[in-house]
Formats: structure tokens, sequence, C-alpha cells
């Protein structure tokens, strides 16, 4: 690949993230859905892993991972289309959240997304968003709670398609 | 990341993945992946930048159509404006509770590298 996955990062962490790609390899067949539909009429749903939360709703648990930096919150918040940068902020304390927090599209982007639908590249943004916390090294219950849990909360939305996007 | 879009695409729901970290995302073994050459904490693009921003989301939905089956990858052809070490500067106070760790304690990188994760070691 011609893309340096490691360029931007630091000594330690390039090293670090070369180690886990290493022995990243999940067991078992990798998923495949076809898009059911024209991808003109889908539903498509936003997941950033940046740490947004809503001011009006529970923070990333920071002092958490500050008493046990091994640990990082596990859990996730909903962000209603329509969020703006004014009315979050973001917990993800390894990355810089001042360029999320100044134009919330640099890490989810709602806006772009409601654009493209009024060009037709899809149908429409789904009524609610995602936010996970990046930092997680044991992922059990991300994978066993939160991911299943984002997953029931898309389909009862009827929703087609998500893009993710790391932070 | 992997792993969560892993679970939405066995739900049923198609997935795609935006990744400045493509390697990684692609090792855990992933649907879709589109990979960019951006810096962390800035994957969509420059803020108020609506015009960049648009152009890697659309190249990044498009993969949802076209892919034809599982560990699809496709790099994205936008560049990064600033040098890496520009990138870097741009990032100020950014210091993760396990660096400050690892500075006191650097024998524990060991566990960082391996994934054996202490349960019973205080900060």
């Amino acid at each position: 690949m011609a893309i340096d996955s490691y360029r931007f990062l630091d000594f330690a962490s390039r090293q670090v993230m070369k180690a886990w790609a290493a022995r990243a390899h999940e067991p078992g067949a990798i998923p495949f859905t076809p898009l059911a539909k024209p991808l003109r009429e889908c539903t498509v749903a936003l997941v950033s892993t940046a740490g947004v939360a809503r001011n009006d709703d529970r923070p990333f648990d920071q002092e958490g991972e500050r008493r046990n930096p091994w640990w990082g919150d596990p859990s996730f918040r909903v962000i209603p289309l329509g969020t703006t940068e004014r009315d979050v902020r973001l917990y993800h304390m390894h990355i810089d959240p001042r360029f999320g927090e100044s134009d919330l599209d640099v890490v989810l982007p709602m806006r772009r997304l409601a654009e493209l639908a009024g060009e037709g590249l899809v149908g429409r943004p789904a009524p609610t968003h995602y936010s996970t916390m990046g930092y997680i090294l044991e992922p059990k219950e991300l994978v066993e709670t939160t991911a299943p849990a984002i997953a029931g909360l898309m389909r009862a939305e009827g929703v087609d398609a998500a893009a993710l996007v790391p932070a | 990341m992997g792993l969560v879009q892993r679970v939405l695409e066995a739900s049923g729901i198609a997935t795609v993945t935006l990744s400045w970290i493509p390697d990684l995302t692609r090792a855990v073994g992933v649907p879709r992946l589109a990979g960019i050459g951006y810096p962390p904490g800035r994957p969509m693009g420059r803020p108020h930048d609506p015009d960049g921003q648009r152009a890697v989301l659309r190249a990044t939905l498009e993969l949802l159509a076209t892919a034809t089956g599982p560990d699809t990858y496709v790099e994205l052809p936008f560049e990064w404006p600033e040098s890496p070490a520009q990138a870097w500067k741009a990032c100020q106070g950014v210091a993760p509770p396990i660096v400050g760790l690892l500075k006191k304690k650097p024998w524990l990188v060991a566990n960082l590298y391996s994934g054996k994760i202490p349960h019973d070691t205080e900060p």
C-alpha cells in the first residue's frame, strides 16, 4: 500500500501500532453485507471514535482512564443529527480535541452527509449518529455490549449503511 | 473500530471505515476500508474546509456501492497539506495517561506491545 499508516505518529506510537497490526487478525470469515438497495436510496449513519458526547449527556470517563491508564471507556453516546460543535465536547485523550471541537465535521461529518444526501449520493442521513472512544485496549465490552447496542439502534431507525470514522 | 465495524456488518448493515491507519484497520479484517493519509484527530480533513471534507466523505461512501466482497481496500488520493512535523506541532497538550505511566515505569511498554494488559498495577 502506498499510504504510510504511521507517517504522522511519533516513534513510540508507531512501534506500538505496528505491533498491534501484526497480531490484530480476528478469527473467522470477514462479514459482508451487500447494499440492499441503491446507495441513493440508503439511510446512512456515522460512527466516530473521537469520544464525542453532548454537553447535556454523560461525558466519557476520563477520570477512570487517569486512575487506570490501561483502561478506556468502552461505552457509546448517541449524537442526534443537527448536533454541532457548540453542543459537544471530545473526550478522547489521545488526540487533540480542538480540531473536532472547532468543527465537528472533522470527526463526525453529519453536515457533509446531509449535503451529499441533498446531492442525491445517499438517500438520507439517519436521525441518530454515534460516538465511541477509540482508546480501548481490551475490547470485550466494546464488541459484546456497545457494538450490538449501536447495531440495534441503527436497525430500529432503518439504517441501511454506516460509515465509521476512527479519530 | 474495525471490531465495531464487523459487528455492525454481521447484523445486516453495510459498513465502510475511513481510516488514517489503514494498516491496522485492515489487519483486523473488515468488509470495506478507505485509507487516507491524514493525521490523527483530523480524519475528514482540516476544520472549516467543507469542500475537502465532502470530497473525502463522498469517496468513502462510494465504496459502499462499489465493493463486491469483504476486505475491499481503496486508498483515497487526498494529500495532507502539512509535513508530519507541522501536523504534530499543531497538536497541543495531548498527554494520554498511558504515556505518563510508561515514563515512570518504562518496562511496562512490553505489555502495551503484547496486549497483555496488567490488572494489578497501580499507576
